[in-house]
């Protein structure tokens, strides 16, 4: 890329920053923050970043697909908070196994995310006025299945989502299996490398004999299936299934992906990006409340450290 | 059940009322009560009420408070449901005074936007009164409470508990909404009247149930055993709050007070987890401002502005608000 030639050794600094630009910001924020208050490099501490990353994390891991793809999903949030009401609705103690809620949940997430991708693909609507209508529809299904009102009384197996194992939170583990599991996929399968090819030149893929319609609805629907993950396991966190959660999640999770190097323009990007985009933006969160920064300073703060984040991560990979 | 009834009857009363409302008071009201008090021979009082949304279970309450007193009174009631509706709360509005009904209350959906509603009213003669929110427009009376008080006496308890002296952390609601407003105005009176009480930190969870987990974890973090109180401005938070601190085991060392009442947080206190809420009156202010309208009606004194009282719910008298 680089016009003037190199000499060996500074090019390796070169592509070690080019590969690890986004990891040298959070060790900058990392260490201004432990200078700052010691307390944040606890383990505690890092746990609870951890803890407060999962939801987000897994939601940012599913957009990811769809981004890859070209397109992209407003409807997270809406998901979430209809999984969760599921979800819940099946968890009260003693009536279901713990894995039907569970089950459920991830199922009618999926089902959300399948309608995405079916009426993007087969209409030929742009994905940004269809997930904006699943948006609205998923929230009204939300509201309806509850009433209005937050579904409470789940049993403790079902709980047991949002606790500790062997003294971690569960909701990191998951998020550490589903993030490995869809890297390998979408590094070492053919679908997965579709996926890319898709986001990168959709008519050479379909020139090329790939079916786009089926793999972009397989990304939406993956979407659609991690957000019901998320809906389960924020339902777990803040024990009720809430109709009015999850309100914004989807912006989150499309900035934790966009922070990670992953292009809003399709083809580009990964999860391993992904997730450090989403753990940017948990050590920001936690961070700012250790040191208490005022509510509005937070935002304005937060505003301008996403946006450098990019900036720097971009200015190194020219 | 009963909900489903009022949407029923208020659907055929935006119908057929003319001509139905005959039919309809033989079918709801039993004949032959003995107390009668609007005079036999003499119209019935009639009052149009216009609710923000029949979804929520505290407007829900109100409804139901309002159509109690009224039977109570032999008033007729013509109930509409604007679902959120500013614009659809005003075409109710312009129906009642169409129909010349003797009495409006409105229940609005929006400070603003709701305003037109009571500017319509009081241009045909009609009184109306506001129940539970303001408008701009300044109504002929308002029944409500005020939401600096229930901050006041969340803050007032946690002083009590602690002997006026400790470490207080506020969570916010949505920064710049009015509740949010009154109710850190309200704190922060009791915070300035009780010196031995420091406020060790405030931030907003947005109302939100996951923020104030986060939140709470990452205050755990920072201030550790130095936290003896936290006051939340809605239960939503509260519960947030408390989930935080069972989880790291801190609660018996911290008292946590939210407000609203919602039914996990009435639940939260009865099993001794939450150490308060505070209710909001949603029957007392759906009667007062049937009373008042009468009040209006037979131009008897009344007081423009009624502000029925916020209680404190703890584990003493938590038996008067949970079935």
């Amino acid at each position: 890329m680089s016009p003037k030639p190199a000499t060996p050794k500074s090019r390796t600094v070169l592509r070690l920053l080019e590969r690890f630009g986004l990891v040298i910001v959070l060790l900058i924020i990392g260490t201004a923050l432990t200078l700052l208050q010691p307390q944040f490099l606890t383990s505690a501490n890092l746990l609870n970043v951890a803890r407060q990353i999962s939801i987000n994390g897994i939601l940012a891991v599913g957009v990811t697909y769809v981004l890859l793809t070209g397109g992209v999903d407003l409807s997270l949030g809406s998901i979430v908070a209809l999984t969760g009401v599921v979800a819940a609705t099946f968890a009260h103690p003693g009536e279901w196994p713990v894995l039907v809620p569970i089950a459920l949940g991830i199922l009618s997430g999926a089902c959300c995310g399948a309608l995405n991708g079916l009426v993007i693909t087969r209409g030929r609507i742009a994905p940004f006025i269809v997930t904006l209508g699943m948006m609205t529809l998923a929230r009204g299904l939300a509201l309806l299945l509850s009433n209005g009102r937050p579904v409470s009384n789940l049993g403790t197996g079902f709980l047991a989502v949002g606790g500790d194992f062997l003294g971690f939170p569960v909701q990191i583990l998951i998020l550490l299996a589903i993030a490995g599991a869809s890297r390998l996929f979408l590094s070492n399968m053919r679908l997965g490398r579709h996926i890319f090819a898709v986001g990168g030149n959709e008519e050479a893929s379909r020139a090329a004999g790939l079916n786009v319609a089926g793999i972009k609805t397989f990304a939406y629907t993956m979407s659609g299936g991690l957000a019901g993950l998320a809906g389960v396991m924020l339902a777990a966190r803040i024990t009720t299934g809430q109709p009015n959660a999850g309100v914004a999640y989807e912006l989150d999770a499309i900035a934790a992906a966009v922070i990670g190097g992953t292009s809003l323009s399709g083809g580009v990007g990964g999860i391993g990006g992904t997730l450090l985009g989403a753990l940017l933006m948990g050590v920001i969160n936690n961070g700012l409340d250790l040191l208490n920064v005022s509510s509005y300073y937070q935002q304005i703060i937060k505003g301008i450290i996403i946006i450098g984040a990019v900036w720097l991560d971009r200015r190194q990979r020219n | 059940m009963l909900k489903s009834m009022i949407r029923f009857r208020s659907a055929f009363a935006e119908l057929l009322f003319p001509a139905l409302c005959l039919a309809l008071v033989c079918g709801c009201d039993r004949p032959g009560t003995p107390e009668q008090p609007a005079k036999p021979g003499t119209k019935p009082i009639v009052i149009g009420v216009s609710l923000m949304n029949l979804a929520s279970e505290f407007i829900g309450m109100i409804n139901q408070s309002i159509e109690a007193r009224a039977k109570e009174l032999g008033v007729q009631l013509i109930v509409t449901d604007a679902q959120r509706s500013p614009e659809k709360q005003v075409q109710q509005v312009e129906g009642f005074i169409a129909r010349k009904v003797d009495a409006i209350i409105l229940n609005p959906c929006e400070v603003e936007a709701s305003s037109p509603a009571v500017t319509k009213a009081l241009a045909a003669g009609i009184p109306i009164i506001n129940v539970n929110s303001e408008t701009r427009t300044a109504p002929t009376a308002f029944v409500g409470s005020r939401d600096e008080e229930s901050a006041r006496i969340a803050m007032d308890y946690i002083a009590t508990r602690l002997n006026g002296h400790g470490n207080v952390l506020m969570m916010q609601g949505f920064l710049g909404q009015a509740a949010q407003i009154k109710r850190d105005q309200g704190a922060r009176e009791v915070l300035k009247s009780r010196p031995g009480l420091k406020l060790l930190a405030d931030q907003t969870a947005e109302w939100d149930r996951a923020k104030a987990i986060s939140l709470m974890e990452n205050w755990i973090q920072a201030h550790g055993t130095n936290i003896q109180a936290v006051f939340a401005q809605n239960d939503e938070m509260g519960m947030g709050a408390l989930l935080a601190l069972e989880q790291a085991k801190l609660k018996e060392k911290v008292i946590v007070v939210s407000v609203d009442a919602i039914s996990d947080a009435l639940q939260a206190v009865k099993a001794g987890r939450l150490d308060a809420t505070v209710f909001q009156d949603a029957r007392g202010q759906g009667s007062t401002a049937v009373d008042t309208a009468l009040s209006i009606l037979r131009k008897q004194p009344f007081s423009p502005q009624v502000f029925i009282p916020f209680q404190l719910v703890t584990r003493t008298n938590i038996s008067n608000y949970t079935k």
